[in-house]
């Protein structure tokens, strides 16, 4: 292990978290990024056992998320796993694709919802301009937010994860959290 | 002063609320123009331009007069409507547009000396001398003729925006809204409902109709309590839309917090609507009948006396003995009438113009009559009728007039749709072409019955829904008057009083008649000579009965004179809001580099390079100007080693079998030819052979590269490069992904950076053989840290760029600071970057600017004509073979004459002019290295010139100093420090 000592994308050594009414919200430095580009040619691989999804898609197994990004191209995600070579272990499992670390490129935000859907819905529609169709579970969709280019990726019934460029955390993390904290307050 | 019985309002609860400080009070329901009817408040304001008596009009958002600020301070707002502003606890509203105060207004002088003011009048007063308008006329008109004044504070609350989607949005919440809304929502769809009003009902609220027999307030109850249960469908009280754009988009803004002392959240909501169909049910807007002295306190649309009694039990009487007194060309009048006495109020009369017209209930009727004037100094006091020929004065405290209903179908005109005339409705319909998927029903579509309306708006939200495949069945809809309103076309009286057609800019029957003088005939011309229809009501009231006596005057008949289209908004809509909330440093995103908390730490100053923070110098204690932090960083660059966070150059990662072949086409020079572990520097060009952008590409691999652009360039040159992937090239197998965050990248620049590298690496050898001049590699630091180094340099220095990943940027930069203590390490900033690229004659954003070529900047020879790339068959274009001007350094005569970048340059002795422009300055700095200023630039036939002497000229500044030609590459020129 290095002895340097790494940063949050917030510029902490603990992740960021905030509660406002029942959503929580949680910077996820954990996660280690890479993404997966087919080659000509080349078949979509099943790394870690992952089935490549369909365009605006978003699946995962244990350990390991992986959505669609563009056409023949997808990133995975492997939370717990931002201290390793996370490029350098999928491309073995990805023969024939492009691979490149993307970990620290991004910051993740993920919003739970102790109250199901309805609060994380009405958060988004002070976002993002998606129709609820592409916010629906399993969708993954990259959009605009607060003039940021961000992905939105609906895992579950009560989680959303908002994913934009690391550079702009601070700002996109006060979009959430502000947006977040009036709607508790509504 | 008098309240009614009835009414929507919750008399249990009283507010307080004050109007120019005197305390009132209302209740719930109320709005604040009704409350000030209540409180016995007739005059209310005073007109734009003769600054005229003016009380309350009407009952809604097409408001002229009644307009006030609301509240104080920096929550100050002017221009508010009175009717349509929600009474709340503690409301403060004054009155505006008059000094020094409402009941005497010294500028009601403007009155008297109306007949100077007509239309037109700015035009033609105040032409000379031209230079007198800015300065004296513009603020003196500006001052006289106003509404409220902004406050001048900034704006305390908070705002915000968002976006909904939904199968059908319905606009406006009345009969026909109600009914569509429950047609489409109890068929499953997706429904917006959004109405102006904080009460649903619409119009239902102010008629006394009733329906199954029931008054209609407890239909909309009913309807609203199942739209409420439904779960899609959503309702926005307090919510206009005012615009109608492409692709089903709609803009709405929903007043959040208005009604609320302090808004709990955000005071407004800037919504951005995409609805598959839309349907307009916006009702209509009543039109007066202009004559002579009609715009005093106490005269107002009938309708909305109407909708004053029924839904807020009051009346603009003083005492309620007051008569009140209806001039109406239609049925309708005859209405208010009925409910007025239905309420117990005195009814002086009806007049009629229509020879024809019967009573309706048991009042005066003067049929085939006028009203020719009337008195009253700040509030009506009597009436002239005019009949048969003979006139009589009428005590009469309040008149109604009701000319006839126009369709708000403002909305259905936002795509450039013009209005169609119907005789039969003797009003504008709503256009033949509408917005795509749009629909219009009840009172908007000019339906007048309830009968009609209700049922238009549950038949129009079924057709919608079929279009997108979806069966709606049609509601049962209560029983409903269905009475047939007859109505004369009758537009002004004719006189030689004063006539207002539009209140809020004092346009008169006279005025509309002196443009038609003057050959100001066309609608949007007689709009920008009077002025009519202009401001916050968009003469809402005024553009149709306008447009009637210009056909008059025309002898033409309505739809020949002209119609009227709508742009948005349909009502005034805060910048505020627009803005969406997003204020100061949230204005924009702003990206931070890994190391920021380091440079925060050592107080650095930041610079805005697009919407990046860097750090332009680290002042140390005891330096006081920029100028001795940026020369001791320079210095120490050059004679030990420094530190620059670099990570926001562009960095895009290259994959693919054809990446090679996809960069040889993009970058002019060779680059397919760049081994494994190499870097080169790289130009491209945009298709028109001018440069585009600079930097390194780093060979990783066989099949991987790195392409790294500059700070500003990053965005453009990874869409440029996606463009040629996907469009031009998609035979290549490229994949492209931009790593700009990824990577904390820092140079490591200064004779002593080896050195100091050496110490964290782990096992790489940098010496110059193992690792010279343009190396690069992936390796690790610090005990096990996966890194990319790539040797480097923008300072002219031996110099290295080390990436590792991005959240342990901050620690490797004071790793660095910490491990090259005793070699002097120095952080620097943008500042220091540029003096020691300038000194190198390295180019940057100044030197591609657009406007330049590689020729130009000496690299002609790297546009390889081995190849063919983007832009090099049009570098090689004439016109640019042509071009002798080549970047050039300029040393100052005397070394501490500051030479300005953007300064042009002269021969000795040539005019200051662009035809002996000979060049421009680009770059400019002090240079400690070499203790003088100096300056890059671009000069025509530079190498020739070399040595000679040059004027710098700043004419737009004045000022200018002579400099002499020399190399751009003010230090090293054979690059040796560079390859130490």
């Amino acid at each position: 292990m290095p002895d340097l000592a790494p940063l949050t994308a917030l510029g902490a050594t603990e992740p960021r978290r905030a509660t406002h009414g029942a959503l929580t919200l949680v910077e996820r430095p954990d996660i280690a990024l890479a993404s997966l580009a087919l080659r000509r040619g080349s078949p979509a691989p099943q790394p870690f056992g992952l089935a490549l999804p369909e365009a605006g898609c978003l699946t995962g197994t244990d350990g390991f998320d992986v959505f669609w990004t563009g056409p023949g191209q997808w990133m995975i995600a492997a939370p717990g796993r931002a201290d390793e070579d996370f490029a350098a272990r999928l491309a073995p499992v990805a023969p024939g694709c492009s691979v490149t670390e993307q970990t620290d490129a991004w910051v993740v935000v993920e919003i739970n919802s102790g109250r199901g859907s309805a609060p994380l819905l009405a958060l988004a529609e002070k976002l993002v301009n998606l129709p609820p169709a592409s916010l629906a579970p399993g969708r993954a969709t990259r959009t605009g937010l607060h003039h940021m280019s961000v992905f939105i990726l609906r895992p579950a019934e009560d989680r959303l994860a908002v994913m934009g460029m690391r550079s702009a955390g601070a700002s996109l993390w006060h979009a959430l959290d502000d947006t977040a904290k009036r709607r508790a307050a509504v | 002063m008098t309240r009614l019985t009835g009414g929507l309002i919750d008399r249990s609860k009283t507010l307080s609320f004050t109007f120019d400080g005197k305390t009132c009070h209302g209740h719930p329901g109320d709005t604040l123009a009704s409350a000030l009817m209540a409180n016995g408040v007739r005059l209310v304001g005073r007109s734009f331009k003769y600054h005229r008596p003016r009380g309350i009009f009407s009952a809604g958002s097409e408001e002229p007069n009644a307009l006030v600020t609301l509240r104080s301070g920096a929550r100050a707002e002017p221009n508010t409507r009175a009717t349509c502003v929600e009474l709340y606890d503690g409301l403060e509203a004054s009155s505006q547009n008059r000094w020094p105060s409402l009941g005497f207004d010294a500028l009601a002088v403007n009155d008297a000396l109306s007949p100077f003011f007509a239309a037109g009048f700015y035009y033609k007063t105040f032409m000379q001398p031209a230079a007198f308008w800015e300065k004296i006329y513009e603020p003196m008109i500006r001052r006289a003729a106003g509404l409220g004044r902004l406050a001048s504070e900034p704006d305390p609350d908070a705002y915000d925006h968002g976006f909904l989607h939904c199968d059908l949005l319905v606009i406006g919440g009345g009969a026909a809204g109600l009914a569509a809304a429950l047609t489409a929502g109890r068929a499953g769809a997706s429904v917006i409902l959004a109405d102006e009003d904080f009460r649903l009902g619409g119009r239902l609220l102010s008629e006394r109709h009733a329906l199954d027999d029931a008054p209609a307030s407890d239909w909309v109850a009913e309807a609203e309590a199942e739209l409420e249960s439904l779960p899609s469908v959503r309702i926005l009280r307090r919510t206009t839309i005012f615009g109608a754009y492409d692709h089903g988009i709609f803009g709405a803004v929903e007043r959040v917090g208005d009604h609320l002392p302090v808004p709990q959240t955000v005071r407004q909501t800037l919504w951005r609507i995409t609805a598959k169909r839309s349907l307009l049910a916006a009702g209509a807007t009543e039109r007066h009948i202009p004559f002579a002295g009609n715009d005093r306190p106490g005269i107002l649309l009938g309708g909305a006396l109407r909708a004053y009694a029924n839904r807020w039990a009051v009346t603009p009487q003083a005492k309620p003995s007051d008569r009140v007194a209806i001039f109406t060309s239609t049925d309708d009048g005859h209405r208010t009438a009925c409910d007025l006495l239905a309420h117990g109020v005195p009814v002086l009369a009806v007049i009629d113009p229509r020879q024809d017209a019967a009573r309706l209930g048991e009042y005066q009727l003067y049929s085939g009559a006028q009203v020719t004037g009337t008195q009253g100094r700040l509030g009506l006091s009597s009436i002239q009728v005019s009949q048969n020929g003979r006139s009589e004065w009428l005590e009469c405290a309040v008149l109604g007039v009701s000319g006839g209903w126009n369709p708000n179908l403002h909305l259905a005109s936002h795509h450039r749709g013009r209005p169609q005339w119907s005789d039969d409705h003797l009003a504008f319909l709503p256009p033949a072409e509408m917005p795509p998927g749009m629909g219009v029903a009840g009172a908007a579509a000019g339906h007048g019955s309830t009968h009609a309306t209700l049922s238009s708006g549950a038949s129009t939200a079924q057709a919608l829904l079929s279009d997108l495949g979806l069966s709606a069945a049609l509601p049962a809809l209560p029983r409903a008057e269905d009475t047939q309103m007859a109505q004369g076309a009758f537009w002004h009286v004719p006189g030689k009083g004063r006539a207002w057609v539009d209140f809020q800019n004092d346009v008169t029957v006279k005025d509309i008649a002196l443009a038609h003088k003057e050959n100001m005939r066309p609608v949007e011309h007689l709009k920008r000579w009077t002025t009519l229809g202009m401001a916050t009501d968009q003469g809402k009231t005024a553009n149709v009965t306008a447009l009637a006596v210009m056909a008059e005057l025309t002898g033409k008949s309505i739809p020949q004179t002209g119609t009227t289209i709508f742009r948005p908004p349909y009502t005034p809509v805060a910048l505020s809001v627009l803005g969406g909330g997003d204020t100061g440093s949230h204005f924009r995103p702003r990206r931070l580099t890994p190391t920021h908390p380091f440079a925060e730490q050592r107080g650095a100053e930041f610079v805005e390079v697009g919407q990046w923070m860097r750090a332009q110098y680290f002042p140390r204690d005891g330096e006081t100007h920029w100028r001795e932090s940026v020369d001791r960083e320079v210095l120490a660059v050059r004679s030990g080693v420094g530190l620059c966070d670099v990570t926001t150059l562009g960095k895009i990662d290259v994959q693919g079998a054809d990446a090679g072949a996809f960069l040889h086409r993009i970058y002019a020079n060779m680059m397919g030819t760049l081994k494994v572990g190499k870097v080169r520097y790289g130009l491209m060009l945009r298709e028109d052979g001018l440069l585009y952008d600079d930097g390194t590409c780093a060979r990783l691999a066989e099949d991987h590269y790195v392409v790294t652009t500059t700070t500003a360039n990053a965005g453009l040159v990874y869409r440029q490069m996606e463009f040629a992937r996907q469009g031009l090239w998609p035979d290549l197998d490229v994949q492209l992904i931009s790593t700009t965050d990824a990577w904390a990248q820092i140079a490591v620049a200064g004779p002593k950076s080896r050195a100091l590298l050496s110490r964290i690496v782990d096992d790489t050898d940098l010496s110059n053989e193992a690792f010279p001049f343009m190396a690069c590699a992936e390796l690790t630091i610090c005990g096990g840290l996966r890194a990319r180094l790539f040797r480097i340099s923008f300072s002219g220095e031996l110099a290295y760029e080390i990436a590792v990943p991005a959240r342990y940027g901050n620690a490797l930069m004071a790793r660095l600071m910490e491990a090259g203590a005793d070699l002097g390490v120095t952080p620097y900033g943008t500042e220091a970057l540029a003096v020691l690229r300038i000194e190198k004659g390295h180019a940057a954003g100044a030197e591609l600017n657009g406007q330049t070529t590689a020729a130009m900047l000496g690299l002609g020879k790297m546009v390889s004509k081995k190849k063919d790339s983007i832009g090099a068959v049009m570098s090689r274009r004439a016109a640019h073979e042509a071009d002798t001007r080549r970047l050039v350094g300029l040393m100052p005569l005397d070394p501490q004459e500051k030479i300005p970048a953007g300064a042009h340059l002269f021969r000795p002795g040539d005019a200051r002019d662009t035809a002996s422009d000979q060049g421009w300055v680009t770059s400019a700095c002090y240079s400690p290295h070499l203790q003088s200023h100096i300056a890059l630039g671009y000069l025509e036939e530079a190498e020739a010139r070399m040595g000679e002497e040059i004027v710098v000229a700043n004419p737009l500044e004045g000022g200018e100093c002579l400099a002499r030609i020399v190399s751009p590459h003010f230090i090293d020129p054979e690059g040796e420090r560079l390859r130490a």
